[in-house]
């Protein structure tokens, strides 16, 4: 296994490249032979043939084939690229695609294999296809609770900001022009604000490719991407409003366009939101009745979105903003209305979609750039970089003392640093520049070319020196440096505690806006939106539930002293006890669940038991046998989530819900080793035959996560044996919980519950339910306070201190499997 | 000031907490509404009932020891006024400087204290072990967690029956941001 994982990643590049190859022959092939047929089809005169058994028809797929076949080469370019650590390590990958494409276009113009028209960049291709997706996705996975939070800083910085640098920018190419390092060509005023308009945005494109990768904190990510998303209304309305001004010429242009201009800002804005949030407000209130046709939802809501994002266009708002925001609005209701399968499917496709987006995108860049439609005017080209680069970081500067008045958390000099660093330009802009009217912008190709150059500046460079700059200033990055375990646990302990303190404190409390919105939001928006049997989704988990237990049972009731459990059917009610937020006594006692539980001490669940907060870390233990990484991990792995964690998700990476069992399959040829368990693993805290404490109802999951937890092999199974031998039947029986149903035929099993305590007969009716609960609590997921993509294990790998590398991972499922052996 | 027991707040109250734990008056008006929708039986104080009855407190696993922290270090005979209240929420401001009730030392101290329940100023292998009981919960038996605990003190380079005096508390701590990290944004 080593073996090959050694020969793997040693020629695997070799190998990739191979493909590359090959794949790079083969679509070029097509392109000749596309343009050949062309031409050839051209004189033909009918001429009879015998019967043709087999015909090589290939225009009849070109086009299609084409373009399957360049999704293609740009997924295994991506593939490729990941696979070798040197390279991702150094260079953003959107560097990497746009070089591909440069080479291919390169290929191509000199071949001149294809038509340039094929191949460059269509703005509405790229406007209508390729940009929708991304940003959607974007929108769907945005962490709410920090956008909101950040929110005057990111409006601050996607309007004044980017007016800011529009106008500057435009000025000082202008200013420019009366100078001679122009070699004499004329940019009149109102073009060169055109082409400001377009330059001085920050894409969210590029962000996102460029900030995921380099592990900035969450808020400087969240202000950067919020801000690229939301000056999208901004650079439209900019752009527009200068093209039609130049359309009407300089001298035509009176202070009431300007109004108008300004007011179209609005229109353009708040249009968009509110149609994004009109569809949105349509996609909930339709998956409400699809309950029977689950297979429909993720259709109905990618159908909406894109709606969303076209009618916008439509009536000329900011698409971007529409879609984002229908995105953000979807995300809040429609997880509870549709089954998890249709979740899990719409954050598949919608990462993948995104991802192919993003992918062509920078490749069409790089092809693009070999085209006819340059003029390369050096000194136009670099006042342009200059100036973009010098405003930006005056710019942030500017707008981020603003900004620390009113925020709690103030940006420092090296999140400013980061923010002018990182505002990257894309693909926006170059679409932006190529759809410029020639007859009207005559300067059109010194713009293209200008665009070019900054966008490869910024995503090459930039891109590129970001992460370096990142660590060399040692801004505050994800990982916390937790050296020593009191260290660890008091780091914790700190996030238990601030989230216990807020609660007290009531910080978010009952006046402010997130309350009047939360409030609002559950009196009216979610009956309004949401299933009327918000139940029946837990139902179906009920009786699946019920289900596995009794088949459970009707296996041992052969010896009706013995019970034991099983992890499924326990890992779906802590899941379901987590979804509706409550303790497992809680539920028992306002008795939804058809069942009883109590512990291995036959004491009934009751409400205090403490039902812990999310499951964490997929630290994954470190394979030397050193002790102290050992604990490390053994703390990391059992010490419970704090509320007040909150990460950001990743592109390439599903946050780790549905199938543990695929995770263990990766991980083990990740680690050169064979997992035995066939089961998935679901609940962290299974029966562990060692240490024979007993063992009441903890650790839950959310819907959203499950983690399948491993333990370091290496200590814990000598003393195994060896503590099993030692135990009776009894001890272990103490260890198992007691399952009941009311329904249970084999009545033998359940005489020792009969025999209980008075304590469960009580349980029932006796106990009051608490006194705040309302009714409404109910439907309140703990989620609501946090973004659900939040306990991303991507975050946690950095968390640890160990290496990623080397592992051997305990499994937990031969201690169950040893445990059912002997029964 | 004698008014343990009075529901509504005058001026010179207010400038009274405000001098003392520099709040603005509209945050202890606030905090004021809070304190009186947590006391639920008007008793012009908190008790830990009123505390333990939070529902968001619900999944929080160290909920009853901050509440007795709360209760029994800041307050008296297990009531916590208003002023308490105040007091020991100022902690938790973002700091103004190296003194004072939110310096990053008060901070330091509140975790110190949460940790060190018999008040002897080192946290023992128990009261370690306590809390990591808490955190961790059941996912860990009791001999890990005894060796964890022991562990955590041994790394530090203390001999196990000392325990984690408050120095090198604070030394450990010192690459995580305890200032960022334990403020809170209070609404005026």
């Amino acid at each position: 296994m080593s073996f090959f994982s050694k020969w793997s990643s040693q020629s695997s590049t070799k190998y990739i490249k191979l493909i590359y190859f090959s794949f790079l022959c083969l679509y070029l092939i097509t392109k000749r032979v596309y343009s050949a047929t062309e031409e050839v089809i051209g004189g033909e005169e009918k001429v009879i043939t015998r019967y043709q058994v087999a015909k090589f028809n290939f225009e009849h797929v070109s086009d299609v084939y084409a373009i399957t076949l360049w999704i293609l080469l740009g997924s295994l370019a991506k593939v490729g690229f990941h696979l070798s650590h040197k390279l991702t390590e150094k260079f953003p990958e959107s560097c990497l695609l746009i070089i591909l494409g440069l080479v291919v276009g390169g290929l191509l113009y000199a071949t001149k294999l294809a038509e340039q028209k094929a191949y460059v960049l269509n703005s509405d291709t790229f406007f209508l296809f390729l940009l929708p997706p991304i940003i959607f996705e974007a929108g769907y996975f945005m962490p709410n609770r920090p956008f909101f939070d950040n929110i005057g800083t990111i409006l601050l910085f996607a309007i004044a900001n980017t007016l800011f640098n529009t106008l500057t920018i435009g000025l000082t190419l202008w200013g420019f022009s009366f100078t001679p390092l122009y070699g004499g060509t004329e940019f009149e005023m109102l073009h060169c604000f055109v082409f400001s308009a377009l330059i001085s945005a920050v894409d969210p494109v590029a962000v996102l490719a460029t900030f995921v990768e380099i592990h900035v904190n969450d808020m400087l990510y969240i202000v950067v991407f919020g801000e690229s998303l939301l000056n999208d209304a901004v650079s439209v309305v900019l752009y527009r409003m200068f093209d039609a001004f130049a359309d009407m010429g300089t001298s035509n242009i009176l202070p009431v366009d300007i109004v108008l201009g300004g007011t179209s800002f609005l229109i353009v804005a708040l249009g968009g939101v509110l149609i994004g949030i009109v569809f949105g407000i349509l996609a909930c209130f339709t998956t409400k009745f699809t309950e029977h046709t689950p297979v429909l939802e993720p259709l109905i809501i990618l159908t909406y979105s894109y709606l969303s994002y076209l009618t916008a266009e439509m009536f000329s708002t900011s698409g971007i903003l529409a879609i984002t925001f229908c995105g953000m609005f979807m995300k809040q209701y429609i997880e509870f209305n549709i089954s998890k399968k249709s979740n899990a499917t719409i954050e598949y496709v919608l990462k993948m979609l995104a991802s192919i987006m993003e992918t062509i995108i920078f490749m069409f860049m790089g092809l693009s750039t070999i085209s006819d439609h340059h003029s390369w005017n050096t000194g136009f080209v670099v006042v342009t970089l200059i100036s973009c680069t010098l405003y930006r970081i005056i710019g942030v500067i500017i707008f981020a003392n603003i900004a620390n008045r009113w925020r709690l958390l103030e940006l420092k000099i090296t999140d400013m640093l980061i923010m002018s660093y990182g505002g990257i330009r894309g693909a926006v802009a170059f679409a932006l520049a190529l759809i410029l009217d020639e007859s009207k912008i005559p300067t059109k190709k010194e713009f293209v070319t200008a665009t070019i150059a900054v966008v490869f500046f910024t995503v090459f460079v930039q891109g590129t020196t970001i992460g370096p700059i990142v660590k060399y200033f040692k801004i505050k990055r994800k990982e916390i440096e937790e050296p020593t375990m009191s260290a660890k646990l008091t780091n914790r302990l700190i996030d238990h505690i601030m989230s216990c303190l807020e609660d007290i404190a009531g910080v978010a409390g009952k006046h402010s806006l997130r309350d009047k919105i939360r409030n609002f939001d559950r009196g009216y928006i979610k009956p309004f939106l949401l299933r009327e049997k918000f139940l029946s989704r837990d139902e179906k988990l009920l009786s699946t539930f019920k289900k596995i237990t009794e088949a459970n049972f009707n296996k041992m009731s052969e010896n009706p002293s013995f019970m034991f459990q099983s992890s499924q059917s326990m890992a779906q009610l802590n899941t379901f006890a987590a979804y509706r937020n409550q303790s497992i006594g809680n539920l028992i006692s306002s008795g939804t669940l058809p069942f009883k539980f109590c512990d291995a001490n036959n004491q009934w669940l009751t409400e205090t038991t403490t039902v812990p907060d999310f499951q964490i870390l997929n630290s994954v233990p470190s394979k030397r046998a050193d002790e102290d990484a050992e604990f490390h991990h053994l703390l990391d792995n059992a010490m419970y989530d704090a509320r007040r964690i909150q990460k950001i998700h990743k592109r390439s990476q599903l946050d780790e819900e549905i199938d543990p069992f695929e995770k263990n399959k990766r991980n083990a040829k990740k680690y050169g080793h064979t997992l035995h368990h066939q089961k998935p693993v679901n609940l962290r805290s299974i029966i562990e035959p060692m240490g024979g404490k007993k063992r009441s109802v903890s650790s839950f999951q959310t819907p959203r996560q499950s983690t399948d937890k491993q333990r370091p092999k290496a200590k814990s199974s000598e003393p195994r044996p060896k503590i099993e031998n030692e135990k009776t039947k009894e001890t272990e029986k103490k260890k198992f919980f007691i399952v009941t149903t009311e329904e249970n035929n084999s009545d033998q099993s359940f005489n020792t519950s009969t025999q209980s305590p008075a304590s469960p007969a009580n349980l029932d009716t006796n106990m009051p339910p608490p006194p705040w609960k309302t009714s409404a609590d109910d439907e309140e997921p703990v989620r609501a306070s946090m973004p659900s993509w939040a306990n991303n294990p991507e975050y946690t790998i950095h968390a640890t201190t160990s290496k990623p590398e080397d592992k051997t991972r305990k499994n937990l499922f031969d201690v169950f499997d040893q445990d059912a052996q002997k029964k | 000031m004698g008014s343990s027991n009075s529901i509504v707040l005058d001026r010179s109250e207010i400038d009274d907490i405000a001098k003392e734990t520099n709040f603005t008056s509209g945050q202890i008006k606030r905090l004021h509404t809070r304190f009186t929708s947590l006391d639920k039986d008007n008793l012009g104080y908190l008790r830990k009932e009123d505390l333990s009855t939070i529902p968001e407190l619900n999944i929080n696993p160290v909920r009853e020891r901050i509440i007795e922290v709360l209760i029994n270090d800041y307050g008296i005979d297990g009531r916590l006024n208003f002023k308490q209240f105040a007091r020991v929420l100022s902690t938790f401001r973002r700091k103004t400087g190296v003194t004072g009730s939110n310096s990053v030392d008060s901070k330091l101290r509140f975790i110190f204290d949460v940790y060190d329940r018999d008040k002897d100023n080192r946290i023992s292998r128990n009261e370690l072990m306590s809390i990591l009981g808490m955190i961790v919960g059941d996912n860990l038996p009791d001999e890990q967690m005894n060796a964890i605990a022991e562990r955590t003190i041994l790394e530090l380079g203390l001999p196990l029956e000392t325990g984690i005096t408050y120095e090198k508390f604070c030394d450990c701590l010192k690459k995580i941001d305890i200032d960022e990290k334990m403020s809170m944004k209070f609404l005026a």
